[in-house]
């Protein structure tokens, strides 16, 4: 049994769109050579903007889709060495999360149904007991279980899908966005319930986010995520940031208390096209701090005093 | 009593609370629908219930006009057109709702396969149900009788032929939609088979809207059965097919009107009910823009 349940080394997948008779190919760059360890019992956040690669990485450390370079290593075994089958077996033990409740489950399945159906997929019948205690694991009246998705909220909706998620018993769970499309009040709740879930089960969490207050609050790391790239990664979550783009993401979240506000500088420019990277640094074009080197040689990952860092100037 | 009543009533409610039933919640569905039951109601007990023996000639009473005993009136050899009319219901209703439950379980097949796995198979497999479509069902009809000669399975195999193109391609799109579900991801997420994922989620949620198309088509098929008919290349005599009696009909269409007019406002009544019917059923699943997407 290894310390890390999950470590991932130089993964990139790059999509491409296929050329024709008027117009060349392009490739984007989805997810481009990101690593991290991920430590049984411990919960990584990834933060970062719409479209920087977050929701891919998690397909592809689950293999939903297929990396095009790189290693995951689960429990110690190479994922992407393992056949269809043994993949299939293996998805037990790796489960998600999914963004959007109202779609993550299928609308003519009652809860009962939906929550049946982990066991029957892996070729088990659960008896009712055991639906029964999951629903309320994940505080479900049991009530419910005859009642169908469009019959229940969106909070009840969620609560299904991690009770889907958790029939299993997994011992990772990767939460893609858990509560962006809830509300306020049902976010705190489902926030609650991820917490208490991850001390009873000793569950280990991949939590994706693009709310930092939110992943400062949940997580023991932090990986901030640029175009595809880890900038950053915090060993903790009260170290100050020392990527530009970390100390702008930490910058721009509002206190609740009036006194407290700041001006708060806003990004300048315009994320550059994943289909069209710049030679240098990503971030140069909206960095304060950014000179020649920048804009020609991009930064590597390295550690410089105390963490991770991808930027030539460092705070 | 009480609780028979009682029941009765859950049972009522119970189908009330179907799609099928909330089709005939509306006057129009009841008009419909009813027609329509009667219309099958009548298909299926037509020896019990017409008048005279439909292929019993009698030419010293031909081309007589409605009234009494003929109701409808004969046709020139003399025949009651009313019992032709009833058991020229068994022969439409029967091939065209053949052709279709042909057609869909063909075109569902395809499309659902086409859809699910997509690339090169599903360019390969959608060439060739368009190319169907290309042909005029006439066109398709004449290549049948060329084979297997005239009668009622060519008719069926060309109409089942001319409606695969619509089944496949409804429920390709359907499927090629559905597969982007976040359910789809997360049921394979759980470790799913390919076999689950299409019979338990797919095909499943992609069955209605090919239900209903399949409904308004089987109007369009006693349509295409009547005309195939009328060229003489589906029921043969004496079989009565209500396109084949307006075919014999025009040689006295002067002289015995009644021989063409009944069977022609069968087929248009059924038609227009069947739509109608169809419609109600888009209604009542909620699928009007899933049918339209297709």
């Amino acid at each position: 049994m290894t310390v890390n349940l999950m470590e991932v080394r130089d993964l990139t997948k790059r999509f491409t769109a296929p050329g024709g008779p008027f117009r060349k190919a392009r490739v984007m760059h989805a997810v481009n050579g990101v690593g991290f360890d991920l430590a049984r019992g411990r919960t990584i956040g990834v933060v970062g903007e719409s479209g920087c690669g977050k929701s891919t990485l998690a397909r592809l450390i689950l293999r939903l889709i297929e990396p095009t370079s790189g290693t995951v290593r689960f429990d110690g075994d190479d994922l992407l060495a393992k056949s269809a089958g043994e993949m299939r077996k293996l998805r037990a033990r790796m489960q998600m999360v999914f963004q959007d409740p109202y779609s993550a489950i299928d609308p003519r399945y009652t809860v009962a149904r939906a929550v049946t159906e982990p066991f029957v997929v892996q070729g088990r019948t659960p008896d009712p007991g055991e639906i029964e205690a999951l629903l309320t694991m994940v505080g479900l009246n049991p009530g419910l279980a005859s009642s169908f998705p469009h019959q229940i909220s969106g909070g009840q909706k969620q609560r299904v899908g991690i009770a889907r998620a958790l029939a299993l018993r997994p011992s990772l769970l990767v939460l893609d966005e858990p509560t962006a499309s809830l509300d306020v009040s049902v976010q705190a709740q489902i926030v609650s319930l991820l917490e208490d879930l991850r001390s009873e089960l000793g569950l280990t969490y991949l939590f994706i986010s693009h709310d930092l207050s939110l992943v400062r609050y949940f997580c023991d790391e932090i990986l901030v995520m640029y175009l595809g790239r880890v900038v950053e990664a915090l060993p903790d979550t009260d170290r100050p940031a020392r990527h530009p783009y970390t100390r702008t993401l930490m910058e721009s979240t509002f206190a609740p208390d009036p006194a407290m506000r700041r001006v708060i500088a806003p990004l300048e420019g315009e994320v550059p096209s994943p289909f069209d990277l710049p030679p240098g640094c990503a971030f140069a074009d909206r960095c304060p701090n950014a000179d020649a080197l920048c804009r020609t040689d991009p930064p590597a990952l390295e550690r410089r005093g105390g963490h991770p860092v991808a930027c030539h100037h460092p705070l | 009593m009480t609780s028979m009543t009682g029941t009765a009533a859950r049972m009522m409610s119970g189908f009330g609370n179907t799609s099928l039933g909330r089709a005939f919640g509306s006057i129009l569905g009841k008009v419909a629908g009813g027609f329509l039951v009667l219309l099958l109601l009548t298909a299926i007990f037509a020896p019990w219930i017409t008048p005279f023996d439909y292929a019993a000639q009698n030419l010293m009473n031909g081309n007589q006009p409605p009234g009494w005993p003929h109701l409808l009136g004969t046709d020139q050899f003399g025949r009651d057109v009313l019992s032709r009319v009833i058991y020229g219901a068994r022969t439409s209703l029967s091939v065209s709702a053949t052709a279709i439950a042909i057609s869909i379980t063909v075109g569902m097949t395809l499309g659902a396969a086409a859809g699910y796995f997509g690339g090169l198979f599903e360019r390969c497999v959608m060439t060739v149900v368009d190319l169907t479509w290309s042909f005029p069902d006439i066109l398709i009809a004449l290549i049948f009788v060329a084979i297997i000669g005239p009668g009622l399975t060519s008719t069926t195999f060309a109409i089942a032929i001319a409606y695969l193109a619509q089944f496949t391609r409804l429920t390709r799109a359907q499927i090629v939609r559905l597969k982007r579900e976040t359910f789809i991801e997360a049921t394979i997420n759980l470790g799913a088979k390919p076999h689950h994922i299409l019979l338990r989620h797919l095909l499943p949620n992609a069955i209605a809207p090919v239900i209903v198309v399949g409904m308004l088509a089987i109007g369009d098929g006693i349509v295409l059965e009547a005309t195939l008919g009328f060229f003489g290349l589906g029921a043969q005599p004496p079989t009565p097919s209500w396109g084949a009696m307006m075919s014999s009909g025009t040689a006295q269409l002067f002289l015995s009107p009644w021989v063409i007019i009944f069977p022609g406002v069968v087929v248009a009544v059924t038609v227009i009910m069947v739509n109608l019917f169809g419609d109600e059923l888009i209604r009542a699943l909620d699928i009007r823009d899933r049918i339209r997407g297709a």
